[in-house]
């Protein structure tokens, strides 16, 4: 799902800590194009240009105390953080409000299709589906968004996301289900049917 | 009790064995947590699907410098400052006649100071100096005085050079031909380019806009 920064790039990591420039422009373009996707599906294309810049900029200037193995999640974790407080401060999309955060996420209600439809298991290639679920990403708490697109879109693990988001696995666990929870359930209130099983 | 809030755990491979298995074990009997796995699944795949966005433009910052860049902008700041100095150095020499060349003239024979007494007319300096502005254009106050004896002598002198010089009568032909004479074998320079105010203008602010270049884009990374 993801391409892995293969032992070429530890090269260039080496490298860039001890500060080449060129090796982390090199490891920089690597990512350049996940990083804009992923803050564009947190902020919107707008601000996401400045943002990646921003951070890839920062990055650069605390390369020196780089101490991790992980080159690009270091990187997400530092657009992410921007991207989340771009938008507390931005504060002029009210997000949909979900049922109040529950101890138990068995609680989290399932909307039931409505009406006959195509399946969601084969929505994959389906442009306007695929339009409902940008809407709905846009549309979930940012949190959710951030667990949902740093799971499903960059691939990494559980562990790795919560390093980025600075929180707990349990909390990582929480916001993917209740992020895909809500995804899932937007769709079926737009007429999608959920698979049959 | 169906373990919904695993489902996603489950899809993802992040639960621990015992629990992965416990899942499994209920998914094998429950058809309605099968549904709700596979529409979680459906619903991870979209999100997976969706089209990339692409940036208008790089977002990699220039770190790295090339090494010339520096010095480059060091000496065009230097260029330009001393292109400067020239430009006024030779808008200075430009507003002077031709000194040396009244004065290599009048220097060498006695005999031929009538002609830089007659060429003073056409507007040579006086061998004893820097009369020149007199008589780069006819000035008022000399030229009255030594317009005199040139109604006489025919030739308008310098006031050092009137002094018992009388034998510059009937001589403007001849004075035009010693001038003349001793114009001519001053070989052109090749080099009095280098003398165009102009030039050194014109170099002082293209040195001044690469250093301007140069700079900002030192600032940049």
């Amino acid at each position: 799902m993801r391409p892995e920064l293969g032992g070429a790039s530890d090269v260039l990591l080496d490298r860039a800590r001890r500060g080449d420039a060129r090796a982390f422009e090199q490891l920089a373009l690597e990512i350049e194009r996940p990083l804009y996707r992923h803050a564009a599906r947190m902020l919107g294309h707008d601000d996401a240009e400045d943002c990646v810049q921003d951070a890839l900029l920062s990055a650069w200037k605390s390369m020196a105390s780089f101490e991790g193995t992980s080159f690009r999640a270091w990187v997400f974790r530092i657009v992410t953080n921007r991207a989340l407080d771009r938008l507390r401060s931005r504060k002029r999309r009210p997000e949909l409000p979900l049922e109040p955060p529950s101890e138990n996420d068995d609680s989290v209600s399932w909307a039931e299709p409505i009406a006959t439809g195509p399946e969601l298991a084969d929505l994959a290639a389906d442009r306007e589906a695929l339009l409902v679920v940008e809407d709905a990403l846009a549309m979930i708490p940012a949190d959710q968004r951030a667990a949902l697109l740093l799971r499903d879109v960059e691939g990494f693990a559980y562990e790795e996301i919560a390093t980025i988001t600075s929180t707990e696995i349990g909390t990582v666990k929480s916001r993917i289900h209740r992020g895909r929870l809500a995804v899932r359930n937007i769709l079926i209130s737009r007429g999608w049917k959920g698979s049959a099983g | 009790m169906h373990p919904f809030g695993d489902l996603s755990a489950y899809l993802d491979g992040a639960l621990s064995s015992e629990a992965r298995a416990s899942v499994q074990a209920h998914l094998d009997t429950c058809a309605l947590c099968r549904t709700r796995l596979a529409e979680l699944r459906g619903t991870a795949r979209l999100i997976a699907a969706l089209p990339m966005p692409v940036p208008s433009r790089s977002l990699v910052p220039r770190v790295s410098v090339p090494v010339w860049l520096a010095p480059l902008r060091t000496f065009s700041t230097f260029a330009s400052g001393a292109a400067i100095f020239l430009f006024l150095a030779s808008a200075v020499i430009a507003t002077f006649p031709r000194a040396q060349s009244a004065a290599t003239a009048g220097a060498p024979a006695p005999n031929a100071v009538s002609a830089p007494q007659a060429s003073s007319a056409g507007g040579s300096a006086a061998p004893s100096g820097f009369q020149g502005f007199q008589v780069s254009s006819p000035s008022p106050a000399p030229a009255p005085a030594v317009a005199d004896k040139a109604a006489s002598s025919a030739t308008p002198a310098a006031s050092a050079n009137e002094i018992g010089r009388q034998d510059s009568v009937g001589v403007p032909s001849n004075a035009a031909a010693a001038t003349r004479e001793n114009s001519t074998p001053e070989p052109a320079n090749p080099f009095a380019f280098l003398l165009s105010p102009w030039l050194w203008l014109v170099l002082a602010i293209g040195f001044a806009a690469l250093s301007f270049a140069v700079g900002r884009r030192l600032r940049s990374t």
